[in-house]
């Protein structure tokens, strides 16, 4: 519709067909002034605006009882992190005293090592022994801790510990459950390794 | 009917007049209230509800060289109760509510906390003599986590606990000498504690909650008012696994041959830092009453200045050799007695013929007389400037609380036997720290490493403060060095003790030492301090390894020292991995 706007088509005064002509049915209709129409306003608008004003208190009602309820939540919440966070605590001190040396040494040596402090190396590249290899003598430093460490009073060694098959409830307890189906591998080669013999 | 008019206007005049009144009234207390006293009143209704307490931050710890805690905080809670609310409750049990007494809660709470119920009695009614409105007393500090829950399931309302940082050393006396302890209140007594206090001290916060009528504190109502700054960590260079190591050999030794105390130095040569400092005896800093004797809580290696005998030698031998006053192969006839000629009197330990001897041969032999007819080829000027250099007679810059300095008294100031006596070691006084740093320096090209011990302070962000300086100092030309080393490496292959302290494989540098002890009174004691100083490998030097053992009554001579030496210098060259080279020492004659 390119067609210039100003200029209107003239009226086809011949072919419009002459209405007065024909009789129409008398027809009155009571037609309320413009001021009543407006005062009087349609039911639906009333109703939506109640069903609005419901509809906001209630999500604000269920708003708050969902905030309130968060509330309770992030408190229960944050009383277990207090909670956990103790016993997380508690457990690191548990572990760092049985980590100490005296506790590691006395240990070792309950379940039969001795300390050897004679360095001796292996070169790989040649086989050659670097240093002069001596067996450990059991009398060598650790027969009984000389560095005392109070925290350890009353610990009990690994091998005192009561034997349970319990899954992790001590340290050599749960030897009994380890599946015999990890095959024996033989260590991969490492490069410059002395060829290893291969025994079956 | 105009007097009765005029009679209500009056009425409703004065009505109003009273209702203004009434208003004024009102209004100025309402002002007065709200704005004139506001902030007081506001602060008086909050003081009766809410209740201020500590909030701690945690003090630093002190970790050694791989991160591994020394001392740490963890968090303990103290007990505390309202005496005046202290009533008998009801608690809710499966079998429905049950009224406890307080007599009950006490011996409940004394179980738990290994009182009596009675003590705990004691503790409110005492409290309520004292003051009858009292609402805060302590039952016991520093429990535990799992104690503190036990008493907290009892569900006592008027039981409270507060937190309160405890201090716990993990490793127990593993460097205890050197961490030094806190007080039960939290104050730094010794050791790195107390010398580092800035670093680790931690400020505390205050917070704020509030309580209803019956004592209960009200649920988030907790304000902080001030927040809690965490201490730093002090990072020390001592490596505890090694630390241990080395103290449980000393004491050993020490209890085999009755020392009265003795201590072990471990130094980094190229670094100068200390790997580990061991001293028997030790404290246990969680247990301090343990060790009685206040002497026995320190570190005497860096506090107990000692005369070091003829470790000292390898000092005076530096010196001539740096001067160019001798070669290790210039030679002295050694007899049993020398008497200079300005009157002093120098004697070896045992009687002997003369001894055609080199340099080398004098420190093999360990002769007194030998070593004073090198030492006068310089001045006393000289030699007191070489033993300033070295860092003997100023305490070194580890920055150990109460670090001792030694003595040197002024080459001026040294009389006729004085001159002499300074030449191997006595008349003068060294700690084991100054002993190793001279060692250190020989073995390190003549280069001295300044003392480490902290490594740094470390803050919450990661960043280090206080990092030391590690710029070394020349003292001896690296050749004097060198070949001060090469004699060192001589005498550990030929001297009375080599079958004693030889770690086959390498080449290893030392010297013992047998001092006399002075007795405090310008004299000496029967007593000896022996000691070993020594470093390896020879070709590569890594390590100074330093033994003092005093007065150990069972076997006086430095053969008490020697096996401590071997042990440690094998742990320390295993455990740093100095794979020996096979080769052999250059060979010095010792005699001529």
């Amino acid at each position: 519709m390119s067609d210039n706007l100003a200029r209107a088509p003239r009226p086809n005064w011949e072919s419009t067909p002459d209405t007065a002509s024909v009789p129409e049915p008398r027809h009155i209709e009571i037609v309320s002034p413009r001021s009543q129409r407006h005062a009087r306003p349609k039911i639906v608008y009333a109703l939506s605006a109640v069903t609005g004003v419901a509809a906001i208190v209630l999500a604000q009602l269920l708003l708050s009882v969902g905030i309130s309820q968060s509330a309770y939540e992030v408190s229960r919440l944050q009383a277990s992190q207090v909670e956990l966070g103790r016993t997380a605590e508690s457990v690191t001190e548990d572990l760092v005293r049985v980590s100490s040396p005296q506790s590691l040494a006395a240990n070792a040596e309950a379940l039969g090592m001795v300390s050897n402090s004679n360095p001796v190396y292996l070169r790989l590249s040649d086989a050659a022994v670097l240093g002069a290899p001596a067996s450990a003598s059991g009398s060598s430093a650790g027969t009984a801790s000389l560095v005392p460490n109070s925290l350890l009073v009353g610990v009990p060694l690994v091998t005192e510990l009561p034997q349970t098959t319990g899954q992790g409830a001590s340290l050599g307890g749960s030897q009994a459950e380890v599946p015999a189906a990890v095959a024996p591998v033989a260590p991969a080669a490492e490069p410059n390794a002395l060829p290893t013999p291969t025994t079956r | 009917m105009a007097s009765s008019s005029r009679s209500s206007r009056r009425r409703s005049a004065a009505t109003i007049l009273i209702l203004l009144v009434f208003v004024a009234v009102f209004v100025v207390r309402l002002v007065d209230i709200q704005v004139v006293r506001a902030e007081t009143l506001s602060a008086d209704s909050l003081g009766n509800r809410s209740v201020e307490q500590p909030v701690y931050g945690a003090r630093g710890d002190i970790v050694d060289t791989n991160g591994v805690v020394l001392a740490g905080t963890v968090m303990r809670y103290d007990i505390t109760l309202s005496p005046r609310n202290a009533a008998e409750f009801d608690r809710t049990t499966d079998d429905g509510d049950v009224t406890v007494t307080v007599a009950q809660a006490a011996a409940e709470v004394g179980a738990l906390t290994g009182q009596t119920g009675d003590e705990i009695l004691q503790i409110i009614s005492g409290s309520l003599a004292a003051d009858k409105d009292s609402d805060y007393a302590v039952v016991v500090r520093a429990v535990d986590v799992s104690v503190f829950r036990a008493i907290d399931k009892l569900d006592i309302p008027w039981m409270y606990a507060e937190k309160n940082p405890g201090r716990v050393y993990p490793d127990g006396a593993v460097a205890g000498n050197l961490v030094g302890f806190v007080s039960s209140g939290g104050e730094a007594q010794a050791g790195i504690e107390l010398g580092q206090d800035a670093c680790l001290a931690s400020t505390n916060g205050t917070e704020t909650y509030e309580k209803g009528a019956d004592g209960v504190r009200l649920p988030q109502s907790t304000v902080t008012t001030v927040r809690a700054k965490d201490g730093g960590d002090v990072v020390t260079t001592i490596d505890s696994d090694l630390q241990w190591f080395v103290q449980q050999v000393l004491a050993e030794q020490a209890v085999a041959t009755g020392a009265a105390w003795g201590n072990v130095v471990v130094q980094e040569v190229k670094t100068g830092k200390l790997v580990a400092v061991a001293d028997y005896p030790s404290v246990d800093p969680n247990n301090v009453n343990g060790t009685p004797d206040a002497e026995d809580r320190g570190s005497r290696a860096f506090t107990a200045p000692f005369e070091p005998g003829s470790t000292y030698k390898a000092l005076t031998t530096a010196s001539v050799l740096d001067a160019g006053a001798a070669t290790p192969l210039s030679r002295v006839v050694a007899p049993y007695r020398y008497l200079p000629p300005n009157g002093a009197n120098v004697n070896d330990s045992s009687n002997h013929a003369d001894l055609n001897l080199t340099l080398t041969g004098v420190m093999i032999e360990s002769s007194n007389t030998g070593m004073s007819k090198f030492g006068e080829l310089i001045s006393d000027q000289q030699r007191y400037d070489y033993m300033s250099k070295f860092g003997v007679g100023s305490a070194s810059e580890s920055g150990f609380l109460a670090e001792e300095s030694g003595t040197l008294r002024p080459f001026e100031d040294w009389d006729n036997q004085t001159k002499y006596a300074t030449m191997f070691g006595q008349g003068l006084t060294t700690t084991a720290i100054q002993v190793s740093s001279i060692y250190q320096t020989l073995a390190n090209n003549g280069v001295r490493m300044p003392v480490q011990l902290v490594a740094g302070c470390r803050h919450a962000d990661g960043s280090m403060t206080d990092v030391p300086e590690a710029v070394g100092t020349p003292v001896v030309s690296a050749a004097a060095a060198r070949e001060t080393a090469d004699i060192l490496e001589m005498v550990y292959q030929k001297a009375w003790l080599a079958k004693t302290w030889e770690i086959p494989g390498y080449r290893v540098g030392a010297k013992t030492g047998t001092a006399q002890m002075p007795d405090g009174r310008g004299g000496y004691t029967k007593g000896y301090l022996v000691s070993v100083s020594g470093f390896a490998p020879g070709d590569d030097p890594q390590y100074v390894v330093s033994v003092s053992l005093a007065d150990p009554v069972k076997l006086n001579s430095s053969a008490a020292s020697a096996p401590i030496f071997q042990e440690v210098m094998s742990q320390v060259l295993k455990k740093y991995r100095a794979v020996p080279s096979g080769a052999t020492a250059p060979a010095l004659p010792g005699t001529w």
